[in-house]
């Protein structure tokens, strides 16, 4: 998460997936405990699992493009985001990326709730590899554009979810990133935020960054998105004009254009 | 086109490429230091009952575990209780390290999840907290000694090597615990029976010598051994420690610091899956 090394031009690849594929084990327990160990010791029962979370994704991403990225629960989504970002190394595949990355998984600021919001963005920034000065020329920004006020020097545990959300998307977006992966952390945010927030997506996407959105609102994706890919099962199935695929989904998810998959929810 | 400025590749069993971790984790190392300081803020160590209170917690535990040394030997001096003090001090820098780091990957779920750095980072945070709660006490045990008319001299120089040699125990103890905390995640509730048998089997309510012969296997298998004797002589004594107590003591450390943090990076990769 360095802010801007180097100017990137339009159509210039920023992501480059090939034939990637994520296969790992997880514990079954949410717990794993050296007791349950024990106890199943002999009698062959399973503790991990293993999971198929990606099977040959192939997708770019180019600068000035925004890809939006829609699937049905546990479709991969955020797996093909944290591979992306560097968090969890692919199992076969290569992934080449020009840029520097912000990832905004799953609401990630805020790793120790009960640290201010202000220690947990220098914390957060730190760890994504900003130094301390570029941090701090940034901060202000950060606090302005997520309207908390006074309660970004409150520990995070006092914070609504909308408010995480707001610092969040503040820090990933003021830093400047070549490459934003925004992961449904839109839908949180009141009305007048996600207005906010959707113009700072536009307005990154004619400043030539290139930004991948995971979201199930619909009607953001059509409005923002120049490409929409659709995964299932771990496997991209469609890959292209939005309206297209949006609407590909919608009649494989058997809604059609219901009122409920159009708004943000 | 510019070269693509990460490639992900899948990895092979083993090591990550040790010269770019290590680049990675040194240009972070201001996070480490961020890291320790919040964490104490939070811990109210920034305010003057918080550091009070570190100070007065070991003198208290100090004082109860010299209670209990002239109960049960019915007598003591003053140098005894120097000795108590200085490898008691020592001893909770090991022990905050292991109570610091064995939560640390487990407690940095969100930051693991959703950030790509240097894992190993964590837990060194956890033993720079320890060091930080350990150097007020360093200036207590001085006072100490000065207050109990103990006679300064040069060999007590000697304890700095040691605190060098504890220090890369601690490192080495809290990255492999807080390695297998993320698989056995009840290992963090057997933590305080370890610490108290290490207490035990450690010379901190005795002396090394006053230990009976048949024990004296205690010298090398327990790490922590050589390293208090060798403190509580250089410190309390004003000796300079047998060349055998630190070999061992240095040996043990290099051991535990290398085999956990080879186990270490070689897991890290998979912790975002695991939890």
């Amino acid at each position: 998460m360095r802010s801007a090394s180097k100017e990137y031009k339009t159509n210039e690849i920023a992501v480059s997936v090939r034939n990637l594929g994520l296969t790992y084990s997880t514990a079954i327990d949410r717990r794993p405990t050296l007791k349950a160990r024990v106890k199943s010791f002999g009698r062959g029962t399973k503790q991990t699992r293993i999971i198929r979370a990606l099977d040959n994704v192939n997708l770019d991403v180019e600068y000035g493009h925004v890809l939006g990225v829609i699937g049905t629960n546990g479709a991969g989504k955020s797996s093909l985001m944290r591979v992306i970002a560097g968090i969890i190394p692919p199992s076969q595949g290569r992934i080449e990326v020009f840029g520097s990355v912000s990832t905004l998984l799953a609401l990630g600021v805020g790793f120790n709730p009960s640290m201010s919001g202000r220690d947990n963005v220098f914390l957060g920034g730190l760890a994504a590899g900003m130094t301390r000065d570029e941090i701090e020329a940034h901060f202000q920004e950060i606090a302005d554009f997520s309207e908390l006020g006074d309660a970004i020097d409150a520990p995070m545990r006092t914070y609504s979810s909308g408010m995480y959300a707001r610092l969040a998307f503040s820090v990933a977006a003021t830093v400047r990133p070549d490459i934003l992966i925004v992961d449904e952390a839109l839908s949180t945010g009141d009305a007048k935020f996600k207005e906010k927030s959707l113009n700072r997506i536009k307005e990154l996407r004619s400043d030539d960054r290139a930004l991948i959105l995971v979201s199930h609102a619909m009607a953001t994706l059509r409005d923002v998105c120049n490409d929409v890919a659709w995964l299932h099962q771990g496997r991209l199935v469609q890959r292209g004009e939005p309206n297209a695929t949006i609407e590909a989904y919608q009649e494989f998810l058997q809604v059609g254009k219901s009122a409920v998959i159009d708004e943000d929810l | 086109m510019s070269a693509p400025l990460q490639v992900y590749e899948p990895f092979r069993a083993g090591l990550p490429p040790l010269i770019r971790y290590w680049k990675s984790l040194w240009s972070r190392r201001t996070f480490i230091a961020e890291y320790s300081r919040s964490e104490l803020r939070e811990q109210h160590f920034d305010s003057v009952f918080g550091q009070m209170w570190l100070v007065l917690n070991p003198l208290l535990l100090s004082a109860v575990y010299f209670l209990l040394i002239v109960i049960i030997r019915g007598s003591s001096d003053s140098t005894r209780y120097a000795h108590l003090t200085a490898t008691l001090f020592l001893f909770y820098l090991v022990a905050n390290s292991l109570t610091g780091g064995v939560k640390s990957i487990t407690a940095g779920q969100r930051l693991i999840l959703n950030t790509a750095f240097p894992r190993i980072m964590l837990p060194i945070s956890a033993v720079v907290i320890a060091i930080f709660k350990f150097l007020p006490t360093l200036v207590v045990f001085l006072a100490i000694r000065t207050i109990l008319g103990l006679p300064f001299s040069w060999q007590m120089l000697w304890a700095i090597p040691v605190l060098l040699i504890a220090t890369l125990l601690s490192l080495g103890l809290a990255i492999t615990i807080s390695c297998i905390n993320v698989y056995f995640r009840d290992i963090s509730s057997f933590l305080p029976y370890l610490t108290r048998t290490l207490l035990y089997l450690s010379p901190i309510l005795y002396e090394a010598s006053a230990l009976k012969p048949n024990l004296r296997a205690l010298e090398v298998l327990n790490p922590l051994f050589p390293i208090l004797d060798s403190w509580s002589g250089a410190l309390v004594h004003g000796q300079a420690p047998q060349t055998s107590h630190l070999l061992t003591g240095l040996a043990w450390a290099v051991g535990i610091f290398l085999i956990g943090t080879y186990f270490f990076l070689s897991r890290e990769r998979e912790f975002a899956v695991r939890l």
